[in-house]
């Protein structure tokens, strides 16, 4: 990584939501600095907080949620949670795009996809000419491989799964955003459009030089195609690096138990168990570190002091009081 | 197109039958409808020779002949817009349905409307601002209307509108109430037509003010579960409007499910008249429901029952039609 521009930059950034049993805190004083021109892969267990953090980039909650601190500062200046309404809707979209885990759900199923395409359009630029829109959705819809003029003039349910999440990908790019995050893009589809799938992101990136968030469970993907890779356990980051390093060196005794527990890297972190032990309940997370319950290496300090996010080197960080003397070889 | 086809045989087949089962229930119903009549007549002073030879004369069929015969000959008679006579009014049914049905698609169509158009708009607005003062003000509001009878409220209304304030008040002729003031000439005057204005102005209160609290209900409901939908958090991440969100995200999916209760209200146009238009003596179908059940005017009755069979098969068939059209999701099916 030669360039090391931050594009997007988070600081203790807490999400919570209001339910039934109190306060859930979904995303708790997450900190993490997104390279310009970089693929960053964020992996974790369901539930741990990837979807609710990805929207939280976009200033997006949920009705009963709310941000409760921190900052997203995107590339270097523009304070988005301080962003005037007007200037707020400039930013998505324009800067940041996202692709949602719900893609399939992402369009409104009255209207039909070259009215989305519209709308995205004129709500950014005026006196665009509904032929301008049309050429550049082309474009990008000959670019997913889709044959844009079925396409265009069908409504949502007419499409496929595959078919939906490629439209979605070319409305992602309509705008030429900076960043583009995309959460769990392959999981609701089958091997074969995965694949597919994975091979046109990375023509794209080549394309645009998008900086990507890429949330998955499948460590092959993120092999395959992150050059960093972000651990996210109980709404915050515990460790980043290159991806050879998380894979081959880690330092987080929980990202040592999710790689040991799958027989090889080609493995989906959705489908087993990790660790002995439920996830951490996010109405009631344990004091100091949030793994402390689960993790065979937890000591005193542990329980009570909870750990930052520390530098190691240039590109990776770490969580755990101990990563300095422990060994895991 | 198929499809649409076979929803209009649907229809028609629907309307056969419930003029099948009118005619049976009139012919063999236990207290035979023509005794009934004939008993009545007599006892306003009849004999009974000049009775029965009366109930003939009002019932489109020959009482003595065979049953299918009968059946035949009502049914050529509904075919031929001969529904019989009314005993009440001496007059043909036809004629009485075809004075009172503008009457009261006037008076219900307009009151529906506004009640919908209220009950979309406060609905939407009361889903935004869910836990709000409107929102609990509404929940008491329409759990109280839907305690209070309809008539108790646009009794209400004519005694407070009317009588007290006396912003509906005529000094000759007490509280506003029928159709227009019997002093002047129908006609397409000006001074008449504002008068049917001004006297449906308390019935379509009485009639919004007892449903579109429904309206609302049904409204914020829908409205929340489509603020849940992912393409509404999607089409603002896309930057978009405020205002293009609200409308053709939010509004226009919520108010799908509306359609089919829109089509209900609709059809009930007729029988859902019945309170307003007696407690405000108005010359709609519903005036003449309730006169002839408490007249036994059998033949009314069942004029009056087909007025409704058809308007809700219609507007059920109009609602299926118009729902493919504003839901693209059950075109195909
Ligand atoms: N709208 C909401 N209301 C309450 N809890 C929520 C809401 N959205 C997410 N959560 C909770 O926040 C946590 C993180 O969710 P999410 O970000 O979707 O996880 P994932 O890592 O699988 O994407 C989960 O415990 C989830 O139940
Ligand atoms: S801080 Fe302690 S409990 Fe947490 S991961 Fe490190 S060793 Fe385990
Ligand atoms: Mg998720």
């Amino acid at each position: 990584m030669s360039q090391q521009k931050v594009i997007i930059s988070v600081r203790n950034l807490t999400v919570e939501f209001r339910v039934p049993r109190g306060i859930l805190r979904a995303v708790d004083g997450l900190d993490l600095d997104v390279y310009e021109g970089e693929v960053l892969g964020l992996v974790g267990e369901s539930g741990c907080g990837k979807s609710v953090f990805a929207h939280a980039l976009l200033k997006l909650v949920d009705i009963n949620g709310y941000i409760k601190s921190g900052k997203v500062i995107f590339d270097g200046t523009k304070d988005v949670y301080s962003l005037g309404k007007k200037e707020l809707r400039e930013y998505r979209w324009k800067d940041v795009a996202l692709i949602f885990q719900g893609a399939f759900n992402s369009l409104n199923p009255v209207m039909k996809v070259f009215d989305h395409m519209v709308d995205t359009v004129l709500a950014h630029e005026k006196n665009v000419s509904s032929e301008e829109i049309k050429k550049r959705s082309i474009e990008l819809l000959k670019m997913v491989r889709l044959d844009p003029e079925t396409v265009l003039g069908r409504y949502p349910h007419e499409l496929s799964g595959g078919m939906k999440q490629r439209t979605v990908s070319a409305m992602a790019l309509l705008l030429r955003p900076k960043v583009l995050i995309l959460d769990e893009p392959t999981s609701a589809l089958d091997v074969l459009t995965q694949k597919f799938f994975i091979r046109i992101l990375k023509d794209l990136r080549k394309e645009f030089g998008l900086t990507m968030i890429f949330i998955t469970h499948d460590l092959a993907t993120v092999a395959e195609i992150a050059d960093r890779v972000a651990i996210m356990y109980g709404g915050t980051i515990v460790e980043i690096g290159n991806v050879e390093d998380i894979f081959y060196r880690s330092r987080h005794p929980y990202t040592r138990a999710l790689l040991n527990a799958i027989p090889s890297i080609v493995g989906d972190i959705s489908k087993l168990k990790p660790l002995p032990g439920p996830l951490p309940d996010p109405v009631n997370p344990p004091p100091g570190c949030g793994f402390h319950p689960r993790c065979p290496y937890a000591i005193q300090i542990c329980r009570e002091v909870r750990p930052e996010l520390e530098r190691i080197d240039a590109v990776s960080f770490v969580a755990c009081h101990r990563w300095r003397e422990l060994k895991f070889d | 197109m198929r499809w649409v086809i076979r929803r209009l045989i649907t229809a028609a087949i629907t309307i056969f039958a419930s003029i099948t089962i009118v005619f049976f229930l009139i012919r063999v119903m236990p207290g035979n409808p023509i005794d009934v009549m004939v008993a009545q007549l007599i006892m306003q002073g009849l004999d009974p020779e000049e009775a029965y030879r009366r109930v003939l004369a009002i019932v489109p069929f020959v009482p003595t002949d065979p049953l299918w015969k009968q059946y035949i000959d009502y049914m050529r008679g509904v075919l031929s817009g001969d529904l019989g006579r009314s005993i009440l009014y001496a007059a043909p049914v036809t004629q009485i349905l075809i004075y009172g049905i503008p009457w009261t698609v006037f008076l219900i169509s307009i009151s529906l409307i506004i009640s919908f158009s209220l009950g979309i708009v406060l609905g939407m607005y009361i889903a935004y601002k869910r836990g709000g003062i409107l929102d609990r003000f509404f929940s008491v509001f329409s759990s109280v209307t839907r305690a209070i009878p309809p008539y108790v409220i646009a009794v209400l209304v004519i005694i407070i509108l009317g009588v007290q304030l006396k912003l509906f008040w005529d000094p000759y002729r007490g509280p506003i109430i029928g159709p227009y003031d019997p002093r002047l000439k129908p006609g397409f005057t000006l001074e008449f037509i504002s008068s049917v204005f001004y006297y449906a102005t308390l019935p379509i209160l009485s009639y919004v003010l007892t449903t579109f609290g429904i309206w609302v209900l049904q409204m914020k409901s829908s409205t929340v579960s489509v603020l849940g939908e992912y393409y509404i958090m999607a089409a603002e991440a896309r930057g978009l409007p405020e205002r293009r969100i609200v409308i053709s995200y939010v509004g226009r999916n919520a108010i799908l499910p509306l359609f089919t209760s829109l089509a209900i209200a609709i059809g009930h146009i007729f029988s859902g008249s019945v309170f307003i238009e007696t407690v405000f003596s108005y010359p709609g179908i519903g005036r003449y429901i309730s006169a002839s059940i408490g007249g036994r005017d059998y033949m009314v009755i069942s004029g009056c029952f087909l007025i409704i069979t058809i308007a809700v098969v219609l507007s059920n068939l109009i609602a299926d039609l118009l729902y493919s059209k504003l839901d693209p999701r059950i075109r195909f099916r």
